[in-house]
């Protein structure tokens, strides 16, 4: 009884059957399959690869702060040393100081060096002026190739003559740039 | 009779079967290759540690400005948020402390705000879930009479992961004239 309309030849035939093209239902079904899964395919592999870029280029990925310790150590290192350079002089040896400063600092960095040093260039030798400068703690904030935004925590000695030292804290936010394979300071902003 | 008319016009369609074939299996292929490219970059340890070196930074600032945040109208609130901020021995600090302070800060009737003018990592150990940070912070006192005092400081916060969110579990000032470290 069930296998009557099962078994029944005609039930499996198309309808269409007898036209020179009575297979190309199913044969079609196939290719849209085929072309549907391909396109799935392809628009998932676009979705990887969104994917993949999105997370590489990151804000997070892309800064290389501590993730690439030894390039961040070094920024760090090359940053506190030219400040301690450049602001530490003796009332005589401004020169060194400013000769420093022709080396590390660039861009609007040297330009403010520079104001400031003529303005007080006259003082420092009337009054006696020693400052040394000390990187004490550094913090790189962003490292993304060869450019870097630090955090600086500075302390100046001062001695006027033969008075007493004092020593003041300061903070400074630093933007460098890596040029001729050199960390040179291009802003400083006082914290 | 089928069969051959099968045979004469299965040659097109073979054609056109096997192509789309090809087609699928180099679909197939990219994608396969584009996902491993997602996978490789969703687990790259390096982006992991970024995450969390920037999540370590924003939590560090959040919680100092946190703790050098307070108003004598509303000192429980503000303590609350000291105490949500912080964890382990600096935690247990404030929460000893805390009754004697808050008498102390409702008696001075002081307000304090503050704003974070930098902040740097410093170390991160992922896996032990330490990091230490430096924050650059302006401080303003408002006494009862109105007089407003601005003050600049450096702190140092040591931050500690726990049940996957940062914490300060110590901070202070940065010491002027004291010994060169990091």
């Amino acid at each position: 009884m069930a296998g009557v309309s099962a078994g029944d030849p005609a039930g499996t035939e198309p309808p269409g059957d007898g036209r020179p093209g009575g297979k190309r239902p199913a044969g079609r079904a196939r290719r849209v399959v085929l072309g549907g899964l391909a396109a799935l395919l392809v628009l998932g592999g676009c979705g990887f690869l969104h994917g993949a870029h999105r997370l590489e280029s990151a804000e997070s990925a892309r800064n290389r702060a501590l993730t690439d310790a030894a390039a961040t150590d070094r920024v760090a290192g090359e940053v506190g040393n030219a400040l301690a350079r450049v602001f530490s002089y003796t009332p005589d040896g401004t020169a060194a100081a400013e000769r420093s400063a022709r080396d590390v600092l660039g861009g609007r960095a040297a330009r403010q060096y520079q104001d400031l040093f003529a303005q007080v260039r006259g003082d420092l030798a009337e009054q006696r002026v020693t400052l040394s400068t000390r990187a004490v703690r550094t913090g790189v904030i962003e490292l993304d190739g060869d450019r870097a935004r630090l955090l600086v925590f500075l302390d100046q000695t001062s001695h006027r003559g033969d008075g007493e030292a004092t020593t003041a804290a300061a903070q400074l936010t630093v933007t460098a740039r890596l040029e001729d394979d050199r960390w040179r300071i291009v802003h400083l902003e006082a914290r | 009779m089928k069969r051959a008319v099968r045979a004469l016009t299965a040659h097109r369609p073979r054609a056109l079967s096997s192509l789309l074939v090809a087609l699928g299996l180099a679909a197939g292929g990219f994608a396969a290759w584009a996902g491993q490219d997602w996978y490789a970059a969703a687990h790259d340890g390096t982006a992991a540690y970024a995450e969390q070196r920037d999540r370590a930074l924003a939590a560090g600032e959040q919680a100092v400005l946190n703790l050098n945040t307070l108003d004598h109208r509303d000192v429980d609130q503000g303590l609350d948020l000291w105490e949500s901020s912080t964890t382990g021995e600096l935690h247990e600090q404030l929460s000893t402390g805390r009754d004697e302070f808050a008498e102390q800060v409702r008696e001075a009737k002081t307000v304090t705000t503050a704003r974070v003018l930098s902040g740097a990592v410093t170390e991160l150990d992922d896996r032990a879930g330490r990091a230490r940070v430096l924050v650059a912070l302006r401080v303003t006192v408002r006494a009862s009479d109105g007089a407003r005092t601005d003050k600049d400081s450096r702190m140092l916060g040591e931050l500690t992961r726990t049940g996957g969110r940062w914490k300060l579990s110590a901070l202070g000032q940065a010491p002027v004239g004291g010994a060169p470290t990091g």
